[in-house]
């Protein structure tokens, strides 16, 4: 029974040790928003690594992307007069994109709003609606255009121009965060309206990650999910920033066109995209579009995209279908799929 | 005579090691959607072990069933889950036999096997992962047990009364 | 043949048939069994981790800054003193998953446990 019982002990560690993996989770205040990081590893040490690798990482890239931080490059450039300025890697390789995405999207989505969310007040005390020869002041010093980059991190601003990153800061933040990875552990990172997912999900036979898309009138609750692996989703809704008055509501995703937030009929624009920057200028861009505009825009340019309408309709692009597995949830919350 | 029950024990295991290969072939769990629901085919050996040799060395046959069978295809969650149901399932067969007969018949106690094994492997999933959610499996993996347990007792059955037909003692 | 049925044949499959209804009930009754937790952060410590069940009834007051409500299985942030009230229209929290989050008091109230659903939200 002696020798039985050692056979049986050796056996035991013969067929392996496929422990549980084990998950840290970092969450921190960074950009102006909640951030969650959680790692999965072979062990805690591990995880709690790359954890707090990520954490580090996008608090590194803050002073590279703010705009209010007075010790931040955007800081620096947006009050150098239009001198020519000299920026960190970060910071010009986030310019180089959101300037990128500004052209690919026609100027719907634009990192030079600066001057017309100032005007509003969004996110403020003092948050109103101002007179329209305020705006139309505002919009002339609007336009990707007038960014100017000289190639050697150095970057100039015509015309009065001033950068607000916020539209991508975040994306550009979780993409940081994916370049990172080693493929040792697998992390999700929730970084505000940002998620990345990377690597397998160890707490799924399916090993995807199953991402909640926020119902717009409770955005605690979720009204279709996404099931993808190392992509990210991004959602822009105008449920997250918003002021009201006179009994009307003012988000704060604005039409560069016209410099009054975009009254397209649309509740929230979600895309998935294995590049977080460009998924995050993509959701502003679309839900400046419209639903008409950014279905054709999507279609044209294979973007896969989640629309939810103000009248309570959910719509989705057709590349959705080949990147993700996508459920809808919403009927009960008087939501109708429109295929 | 011991060679003789060596060599039967031997023979049950290698039975039950393949039958529980062969039970891979049916994926049972495309029609019930439920992780872990097997036919039971092994159980037949067990049972037959249990009735015509004796509880201790239908308890060898058993362990070295898992063992093997999971070192051919498992990992160590699938051996200790297995290892568990299985001697779950052994104890409960045991226990029944003794009233087989006048209480209960063999399609009885096969059942209870089945349940047995299903509790077993619950238990060891509760405890190896740490989380009470995979309880909720067991209702089904229970009913499921039912028609799945009267199939091998009566696989067993059959066996047995075959088996009467040949000189076979040990 | 020993397998024709004896009376004590129904007992053990009527047995095994309540033990799975009542296994059954139970789930149902505790919600999917799953354990459901609320924790509140302040400035990224954990102050306060409760467990919810459906007896659970809790109100916890941050010194007035944000007012926490924990009833049965849902966690809410009632109110807060910050201008933005993001938090507070954030709703009800029911899942494992959900977050309110406070930015200006730097308050978090996150459900964690076990969750099949989804792993994270975005909005």
């Amino acid at each position: 029974m002696k020798r039985f019982l050692a056979a049986m002990l050796l056996l035991l560690c013969v067929t392996g040790c496929t422990a549980q993996p084990k998950s840290y989770t970092a969450d921190f205040f960074a950009m102006d928003t909640f951030m969650s990081v959680t790692a999965y590893g072979v062990d805690e040490q591990t995880a709690q690594d790359t954890a707090v690798t990520c954490e580090r990482r996008v608090n590194a890239l803050e002073p590279a992307l703010s705009r209010t931080r007075e010790d931040s490059d955007i800081y620096r450039l947006n009050h150098a007069d239009g001198a020519v300025c000299e920026v960190s890697d970060d910071t010009y390789a986030a310019l180089q994109a959101a300037v990128e995405y500004a052209a690919y999207t026609g100027g719907a989505f634009d990192p030079t709003l600066a001057p017309l969310t100032d005007l509003w007040g969004i996110n403020t005390e003092n948050a109103h609606v101002p007179a329209q020869a305020e705006i139309d002041e505002a919009l002339t010093h609007v336009g990707y255009q007038n960014i100017e980059l000289l190639g050697d991190n150095q970057v100039q601003l015509k015309n009065g121009a001033q950068i607000d990153l916020g539209g991508i800061g975040k994306g550009f933040a979780t993409d940081a965060v994916a370049a990172l990875l080693d493929g040792s552990c697998s992390v999700l990172a929730t970084l505000g309206g940002n998620i990345g997912a990377y690597g397998e999900n160890p707490s799924r036979d399916s090993g995807g990650w199953v991402i909640g898309i926020a119902d717009p009138d409770n955005n605690a609750d979720y009204l279709a999910t996404v099931e993808v692996r190392d992509r990210s989703v991004v959602t822009s809704g105008d449920y997250e920033r918003y002021f009201e008055q006179d009994g009307k509501r003012y988000h704060h995703i604005f039409d560069p066109a016209t410099g009054w937030p975009a009254d397209s009929g649309l509740r929230s624009v979600t895309v998935i995209d294995a590049v977080s920057t460009r998924a995050d200028a993509l959701t502003t861009a679309l839900f400046v579009m419209g639903l008409d505009k950014g279905l054709a825009f999507c279609a044209e340019q294979g973007i896969a995209a989640v629309f939810v309408t103000a009248d309570k309709q959910v719509y989705t692009s057709a590349q959705v279908g080949e990147v993700c597995t996508f459920t809808f949830l919403g009927e009960e919350k008087g939501y109708t799929y429109a295929q | 005579m011991k060679t003789k029950k060596l060599t039967l024990c031997g023979l049950l295991t290698a039975l039950a090691v393949v039958l529980s290969l062969v039970e891979r072939l049916f994926p049972l769990d495309a029609v019930v959607p439920v992780p872990g629901v097997k036919l039971g085919l092994a159980n037949v050996v067990t049972l037959f072990a249990l009735t015509r040799v004796s509880a201790r060395d239908a308890f060898a046959v058993v362990v070295c069933r898992v063992a093997i069978s999971s070192l051919l295809m498992g990992s160590v969650t699938a051996f200790l889950f297995s290892l568990f149901g299985g001697l779950l399932s052994l104890a409960a067969m045991w226990a029944l036999l003794r009233a087989e007969g006048k209480f209960c018949s063999l399609l009885g106690v096969s059942v209870a096997g089945a349940a047995a094994h299903n509790i077993g492997q619950v238990i060891a999933a509760v405890i190896w992962m740490q989380t009470g959610a995979v309880i909720a499996y067991l209702p089904l993996l229970l009913v499921m047990s039912v028609p799945l347990g009267l199939v091998t007792g009566l696989t067993c059955a059959i066996v047995l009364s075959h088996m009467k037909k040949i000189d076979f003692s040990v | 043949m020993r397998s024709r049925l004896k009376w004590g044949d129904f007992v053990i499959i009527a047995a095994v048939l309540l033990l799975a209804a009542g296994i059954a009930a139970a789930l149902a009754l505790g919600q999917g069994g799953g354990r459901l937790y609320a924790e509140v952060w302040q400035d990224n410590t954990l102050v306060e981790r409760v467990e919810l069940t459906d007896s659970t009834d809790r109100t916890i007051d941050l010194d007035g800054h944000n007012v926490i409500v924990l009833s049965g299985r849902t966690a809410a942030m009632q109110s807060a003193d910050c201008r933005d009230q993001v938090c507070v229209r954030t709703g009800t929290l029911t899942h494992a998953g959900q977050v309110a989050v406070c930015l200006p008091n730097r308050v978090v109230l996150k459900l964690v446990g076990e969750t099949d659903e989804i792993d994270a939200i975005v909005s």
